[in-house]
Formats: C-alpha cells, sequence, structure tokens
C-alpha cells in the first residue's frame, strides 16, 4: 500500500496524521448528516405545507377577483389575484384564521369583495328573499291542490228534470 | 277579469324585471372606495431612476407629512388607458406641481420595472413615480383595477377616487377641488 504524502515538517521529516483526526472526522460527517436531515422537508411539513395550500384555496374561493368578472381570486390568474394568494399564504403562516383574513380584504375593498355577501343590514335581503319566495310559492301550491282535489270530490248539481229524462231513456232501452 | 288583471300584472313585472337586466349592460366597475374619508395607507416604495437624484432611493409616503394635497395615480406599462392619460398628469403636474404632489405607482406589472422605465421616458413624465412590484400597495389601497388616481386631501384622507384614465376637464376639476 502507497502511503499517503504529508507535507514535509521545517525538519524534513513526514508528520504522521494525529490519531484523534479520525475519530474527529467521523464525528463532523455524522453531524453534517443529522443537519442535513434536520433540513430536510419531513413528510409532517409537507403534509402542513399542503394544508396551508389548500386553506389560501378554500379562503381565495371566498374572495372576489378585483379585476376580473364574476371570478373568485382562487380561480383567476391575474396578477393581483396571485398576489392576493401570497398574502392569503402568508397570514395563515402568521396564524391569521379565516375571519381575520376575509376582514382584512374586506376594510381595503368593502363588503363588494366578498363573493357570498355578509349575513346583516341590507345584505340580509339576498339570504331571506329566496327561503320567503319558496315558503309563499309553497303555500299557494298547497291551496291550489286542495282546491284541485275538493273539486274532483264534490257532486255536481243535477237537474231533477234530467234526472227524469235519463230514467225515461234507460226504461225506454230496457 | 281580476285573475287575468293578476297574471297580466305578474307578466309585466316579470318582463320588466327581464328588461332591466338585459339593458343595463356590463357590471359596474366604478366601485366607491373604501377608504373616502378616511387617511390612505402608508408605503414606502423603490423609485425609478430618473427620480433617485431628487428624492433618494425610495418614497416614503406619510399621509398628511406633505403638507399639500396628494393625487397618487397606479399605472402599469401594459395598460392602454394609462397611455391615454400620462400627457394629461404631466400636464397638471406642470400646472399644479408647487400646490399638490402628483405621484405615480406602477403596479401589477411584476419584474417589468424596465418596460415601466421606457413608458416613463416615452411620455417625459417629471412626476415621481415608485415601484409597487408585489402590488401590496395596490390592495391596501383596494385597487380594482389600472389605471385608477386618488386624490388625497392635504391632511391625508381620501376624497375621491377616479377608476379608469382621467381627463384634463377632470383632473382640473377635482385638483381645484383639493386647492380650495
Amino acid at each position: 500500500m502507497t502511503p499517503i504524502p504529508t507535507a514535509p515538517t521545517p525538519a524534513g521529516r513526514a508528520r504522521p496524521a494525529p490519531r484523534w483526526f479520525g475519530p474527529l472526522r467521523w464525528g463532523a460527517l455524522l453531524l453534517a448528516l443529522l443537519l442535513g436531515g434536520l433540513a430536510w422537508p419531513t413528510p409532517a411539513a409537507a403534509q402542513a405545507e399542503v394544508v396551508t395550500e389548500a386553506r389560501v384555496y378554500e379562503i381565495a374561493k371566498l374572495l372576489r377577483c378585483p379585476v376580473c368578472v364574476s371570478e373568485s381570486v382562487a380561480a383567476s390568474s391575474s396578477p393581483i389575484s396571485v398576489q392576493m394568494r401570497e398574502q392569503i399564504q402568508e397570514m395563515l403562516v402568521q396564524g391569521r384564521s379565516e375571519r381575520e383574513i376575509l376582514g382584512y380584504f374586506q376594510e381595503r375593498y368593502g363588503d363588494w369583495i366578498l363573493l357570498e355577501p355578509p349575513k346583516r343590514g341590507l345584505h340580509l335581503l339576498v339570504w331571506l328573499l329566496p327561503a320567503v319566495a319558496a315558503l309563499v310559492g309553497l303555500a299557494l301550491l298547497l291551496t291550489l291542490v286542495r282546491r284541485w282535489t275538493r273539486a274532483g270530490r264534490e257532486v255536481p248539481a243535477v237537474d231533477e228534470a234530467d234526472l227524469q229524462r235519463l230514467r225515461e231513456a234507460l226504461r225506454e232501452q230496457e | 277579469m281580476k285573475r287575468l288583471l293578476l297574471v297580466i300584472a305578474l307578466t309585466a313585472g316579470l318582463g320588466g324585471l327581464f328588461l332591466f337586466g338585459l339593458l343595463r349592460g356590463p357590471p359596474d366597475r366604478d366601485i366607491p372606495s373604501n377608504l373616502l374619508g378616511k387617511p390612505v395607507p402608508a408605503f414606502d416604495l423603490p423609485l425609478h431612476t430618473p427620480y433617485l437624484a431628487e428624492y433618494g432611493p425610495t418614497f416614503a409616503f406619510e399621509p398628511g407629512a406633505i403638507g399639500r394635497p396628494v393625487v397618487i395615480n397606479f399605472w402599469a406599462q401594459w395598460c392602454a388607458p394609462c397611455r391615454y392619460e400620462a400627457p394629461v398628469l404631466q400636464q397638471a403636474w406642470q400646472e399644479y406641481g408647487d400646490q399638490a404632489l402628483i405621484l405615480g405607482i406602477q403596479t401589477q406589472d411584476r419584474g417589468n420595472q424596465a418596460k415601466g422605465l421606457e413608458f416613463i421616458r416615452e411620455f417625459g413624465l417629471t412626476f415621481p413615480s415608485v415601484i409597487d412590484d408585489d402590488s401590496r400597495t395596490s390592495i391596501d389601497y383596494g385597487l380594482a383595477g389600472v389605471p385608477e388616481t386618488f386624490f388625497i386631501r392635504a391632511d391625508g384622507t381620501l376624497a375621491y377616487k377616479h377608476a379608469g384614465p382621467v381627463t384634463p376637464e377632470l383632473m382640473d376639476a377635482k385638483l381645484r377641488e383639493l386647492l380650495d
């Protein structure tokens, strides 16, 4: 085996590698592997990232894209929607709630930015009117159905003279 | 007879609603700003190179701190109406620059500072213009598109927001209102 050349010492003799160098090198290697492992994304961290992204889209679905027509921030690829999604992600990472995030955009754009109108004030009409209309429709339908069925059960009034003519006609046939 | 009248009234009502829906045109984009009457958001944004010598590397805007009315115009180099209004803004700056500040903000234009600089040079814009590369400031101002122009009182509160390109008449009228 060829010996590994080492730099000569000032006295002209080869200096042997110190005995402690071997274990230290192994220790450094182990430490590097350990730190590298820590820096590597764990499945849990990756899962958290996926969850955050899914949450970003859930919240972005509730916001109107400011520069589009009838499109949500989640569906739009406009630069401002992309930026809004980035902002939602940052706020989620900071631990802000959905309500706080929606409030942030509402404060800047007004109620208009929400795709679902808030359940207060004049907006309540949007929520209540369909229910009221459904109830009125149901009541109307029930009234009509009752009227039709009653009409079917009622025996029509027949003139006594007509009955007499009918009896005579039947008798003649016999 | 009564029933017939009811049917006619219902049909006329529904027909009227249908016609209203058909004739009212595209949705209105000129949404009133939620900032009206309130202090506008502060920002600190990098300036385009032609203004560095006069204003430094960034323009730190604090509402009410300038002591005179401010007109903030959000623009992008790709936006056609911005090209229409650029000379109007420059003209207003020449007329009112000693009494009010006009400030341009290039926004919704990520990574296009060089093209923004070309735009500034093409129209010879001498009023300062900053770069809102991540569009954060435009979100802070509740921007719904470009161009939009915010007319801010000397005390830093928003007096009026205009969506779409400004005209010389509008600039004149709104600046006079702010200065009165």
